[in-house]
């Protein structure tokens, strides 16, 4: 088996370079140069994209000198009385110093612009100050506590602290001892000056970004009032562009080597050899993984990160090489697999990204493999528990999807050029033996498992910043409706295949089996990884409670049993119907588990 | 070169669009993104600036505070969302880290006059939305008591930095600029990428799946070819950029120049269009096509966004009306490239079609 990969892997290694040394090394290297001397320009001349948005009128010469070093900003000076004229022109005046708005949404924004650009000019020009405690006479010592409490209770923003009365509150648990902060400044007037006019143009956008990777403020954890801010949300994408892009563009190559084999068949001769399929995937697959593996290294040692980080970016590697070998095997048209391939990237991005952002705010931040990269630059090393958290849905659905390339990895999958979602079933029908209907519906069960958990979880980091009811409501109907198309695809694969529909006995022991397998599926998971999750409001919506396994074997199998039946009574186009009616009873029995409905 | 045939290539083409159900992506592709910008817009500006979120209003947080009491603890009370207890440190932190108190503040007793710095240390839970909400309370706080402690100590302060008093209205939106300076030239310009790497799927794939032959055989000439596939591709453009427009109307955001904004995306994706077709015609194979054009336009994207009254920055000024006349010339520029760009297709198209369709 390992001789037969090696060879595979040589043979594809030779072949690409082979295709693609001829013309596109020459090209890549100039597009090399040219991207490098293209970033060069922009880092120098600066983002231009929101030039000239906001127009300003001032008589006052030396307020609009200084606030045109800000290119947001079109300003124009002329006497007062002509501005004052002409004021639906422009977003704001200034009149000597005082500082006029016009009263609509942009007016605002530009008022929001300008005290920025007015903060870091006084900021600038106040760490000039010979006495510097008395221009910064104020200084925050920024001390961080854990929590004794969980995630559980600070949901969605959600208040939990009782509402403060007249008198103090009182520890409920034994008091610790806590070291008195020291009462000096351990830096330099210098250092400090330096951070101050640092942290003053900071908000250029390009340098916040670049920051991002391994900096830290000079002055440890003391702040001046103006430079307290939580963390900002945007910083976790420079790890996407550093990371997930090149991750993303090499597994593209992996999609192209597999569509090509199937191109005219050239795959036959590859299908002829003695070499078995999964031989066959993982040899091609190998390269391009050793090559994602090198690129990540080589990122990581080139921004002189800490080498650790690279563990969370191999399930992320393995889940684009299995996705892309997926995508490769499904798609009829070069359009169909740039569609799909662009769709499945936004997502996957979109899960690796989103989460992340909250990697200070909060533990569903964890579900992204990112945040533990953003941590880890941080400083806060993360725990093995944190890695498997983060990690086992992507290592479990890469293995799953490379199962699922395995068992399609024949003649007639390769070759045939189907519409979509038929292709799609056909590719989860290799994986049901009509011999033994009931222990592949089981495990069928069983395995869309950990696709559930990350469409749910994506919910979930989607609505959690909604208001709370309307977060609960929208979660619940979604979290159903996935569940319900997850559990009856093995039963729709089932009634597509065989020659005489659904009979009595697959209705009702395909439900059970069925509804066996994703339940075993749900538990094992999540007493492995999501715990912390599952105990919360929205864990128990979406994960069903952990003591009563009869309760939700029965929802499963009832929903299941609805879909089935619809099916069996009106054929394939009675699906969609019956989705819609199990997907109502799934959320009637969740909302009566959380307690609405007694 | 007959319309005809052009138009019998493209209709082709978007029927094969329409029936693979690519579109279908695309759109959802599209809407997906439209997800992340809500997402973004009420995640986000509630939590950093916790005052969009009305919500939060109303609500009192404890605040633990360790000293003696002065101005700074008078200015914390004085706010209705911040209430104050007086406590010894052990016990503040112990009721922080239950949460019954949602910050704690120690203050040693410097005089305000006293020529070092007053040094606040400031507890907060880590990992957590709330901490970050009362971050920026306590922050107004702080910079009201800095303003005080400038002031008794401005004697020793001789720099005289420009005055600007600002009105004293509420709200200052951070909202308008991402939606208006980031995520509408993004949206409205999606599509022209989006048809820029068609292009390239279409020509290829008649070379690799050897479709070309048969096209070929018939009346239509391999200009017209290459030329309708570049009218689907073009059409597409303007229709999903106007449904963006129109969806953002709907949802109460109305920019100033929808018309204007449509000839500069057309104007744009054609260019792209056109190297796209460029780089296909050269390659002939969809890996290097795809590799190469889209490492290209990452170039070109980076390049064009730091030249000023760059096309994406002119729909930006488009959207918030901040633009004269001046565009117009602008886009007779790009116009102008796009016109470069076709004579040299032609051109380049006429040269690969004497070339034998299968090599080697």
């Amino acid at each position: 088996m390992l001789r037969q990969i090696s060879v595979i892997s040589r043979w594809e290694l030779r072949r690409t370079l082979g295709t693609m040394g001829r013309g596109v090394l020459p090209a890549a290297i100039i597009l090399f140069v040219l991207l490098i001397l293209a970033s060069g320009f922009a880092a120098s001349s600066g983002v231009h994209l929101q030039d000239g948005i906001y127009r300003l009128g001032t008589d006052n010469q030396e307020a609009g000198q200084m606030i045109a070093t800000d290119s947001r900003f079109t300003v124009f000076t002329d006497d007062g009385a002509s501005l004052w004229e002409n004021r639906e022109f422009f977003d704001i005046i200034i009149l000597g110093s005082e500082v006029y708005v016009h009263d609509d949404e942009k007016g605002r924004a530009a008022l929001g612009a300008l005290s920025l650009v007015y903060e870091s000019y006084t900021s600038l020009i106040n760490a000039e100050e010979p006495d510097l405690y008395a221009a910064y006479p104020l200084w925050i010592d920024r001390r961080y506590e854990k929590s004794l409490l969980d995630f559980t209770a600070t949901q969605a923003g959600q208040r939990i602290s009782p509402v403060p009365e007249e008198r103090a509150p009182v520890p409920e648990r034994p008091v610790v001892p806590v070291a008195t902060p020291d009462v000096t400044i351990p830096y330099e007037p210098d250092q400090l000056r330096a951070e101050i006019s640092r942290s003053a143009v900071q908000d250029d956008q390009i340098r916040r970004y670049t920051q991002t990777l391994g900096f830290e403020s000079e002055t440890g954890t003391f702040r001046t009032p103006a430079q307290l801010a939580p963390p900002l949300p945007f910083d976790s994408i420079i790890l996407i562009f550093v990371f997930i892009f090149p991750l993303y563009f090499t597994s593209q190559f992996f999609m192209m080597s597999i569509m090509n084999e199937r191109i005219e068949r050239r795959g036959e001769i590859l299908l002829s050899t003695p070499y078995r399929p999964s031989a066959i995937i993982l040899g091609k697959a190998l390269p391009y993984f050793l090559l994602m593996l090198a690129i990540s290294g080589l990122i990581i040692l080139i921004s002189s990160l800490p080498p650790i980080i690279i563990l969370p970016l191999i399930p992320v590697i393995l889940f684009f090489l299995a996705a892309a070998l997926v995508i490769g095997m499904l798609a009829r048209s070069f359009k169909e697999l740039s569609f799909l391939s662009i769709f499945f990237s936004t997502v996957a991005t979109s899960y690796l990204f989103f989460p992340s952002i909250f990697a200070n705010v909060h533990v569903i931040a964890l579900v992204s493999p990112l945040t533990l990269i953003v941590l880890e630059i941080q400083g806060d090393a993360f725990t093995l528990a944190d890695y498997i958290y983060s990690t086992a849905l992507f290592y479990l659905t890469s293995a799953i999807l490379l199962y699922a390339g395995v068992v399609n990895f024949n003649e007639e999958r390769l070759f045939s050029f189907h519409h979509l979602i038929p292709r799609t079933i056909e590719f989860i029908t290799a994986g049901i033996s009509t011999k033994y209907t009931l222990p592949s519906l089981f495990s069928l069960g069983a395995l869309v498992i950990p696709f559930v958990f990350m469409v749910q979880l994506m919910g979930l980091v989607f609505v959690f910043n909604l208001p709370m009811p309307l977060s609960l409501l929208l979660l619940i109907g979604f979290a159903a409706a996935t569940e319900e198309i997850a559990k009856s695809i093995g039963i729709y694969a089932l009634a597509k295949i065989l020659p005489g529909g659904l009979g009595w006995r697959h209705v009702i022991f395909g439900s059970g089996a069925t509804a066996l397998g994703f339940l075993a599926g749900e538990k094992l998971l999540l007493f492995a990884t999501i715990a912390q999750v599952t105990e919360s409001v929205f864990g128990s919506i979406l994960f069903l409670s952990l003591e009563l396994l009869w309760m939700p074997f029965l929802l499963h199998a009832v929903c299941l049993g609805v879909v089935a039946i619809a099916l069996k009574a009106g054929g394939l186009r009675m699906y969609i119907p019956g989705i819609c009616c199990a997907t109502v009873i799934h959320a009637i029995y969740n909302l009566a588990v959380i307690g609405v409905i007694p | 070169m007959k319309s005809r045939n052009i138009g019998i290539i493209a209709r082709k083409e978007l029927s094969g669009i329409y029936a693979e159900k690519t579109i279908v992506f695309a759109i959802l592709l599209q809407l997906f993104i439209a997800l992340f910008s809500s997402f973004l817009m009420i995640g986000l500006t509630s939590m950093y600036d916790p005052d969009a979120l009305a919500g939060y209003q109303g609500v009192e947080y404890g605040i633990g505070y360790v000293g003696e009491e002065g101005d700074l603890s008078r200015i914390i009370d004085d706010r209705r969302d911040l209430a104050l207890y007086n406590l010894d440190l052990d016990s503040a932190i112990a009721l922080l880290k239950e949460r019954q108190l949602s910050a704690v503040i120690w203050v040693p007793e410097i005089p305000p006059d006293d020529p070092g710095p007053v040094i606040v240390t400031l507890y907060t839970l880590q990992n957590d939305i709330q901490a970050a909400v009362v971050e920026v309370k306590m922050k107004e706080a702080f910079l009201v008591y800095e303003e005080e402690l400038r002031s008794v100590r401005s004697n020793r302060l001789i720099m005289n930095p420009i005055q600007l008093n600002f009105p004293d209205t509420g709200g200052r939106s951070n909202y308008y600029e991402f939606v208006f300076g980031l995520l509408i030239p993004l949206l409205v310009f999606m599509p022209a990428i989006i048809s820029a790497a068609l292009i390239i799927d279409l020509i290829t794939e008649e070379y690799q799946s050897k479709t070309l032959e048969t096209l070929l055989s018939t009346t239509v000439t391999y200009g017209e070819m290459i030329w309708g596939k570049i009218l689907a591709c073009i059409l597409i453009v303007p229709v999903q950029s106007a449904a963006w427009l129109a969806l953002l109307w709907i949802n109460g955001i109305a920019v100033q120049n929808p018309v204007q904004m449509l000839l500069h995306v057309i104007a744009g994706s054609m260019v792209l269009i056109l190297i796209g077709a460029l780089v296909a015609l050269h390659y002939r194979e969809r890996t290097s096509a795809q590799f190469v054009f889209s490492t290209a336009i990452v170039v070109v994207i980076i390049f064009i966004m730091s030249v000023p009254y760059n096309p994406l920055n002119l729909l930006v000024r488009l959207a918030v009306g901040t633009i004269g006349s001046l565009h117009w010339l602008i886009l007779a520029g790009v116009v102008a490239v796009a016109v470069l760009l076709s004579v040299l297709l032609n051109r380049y198209a006429a040269y690969v079609s004497t070339l034998p369709l299968r090599e080697g």
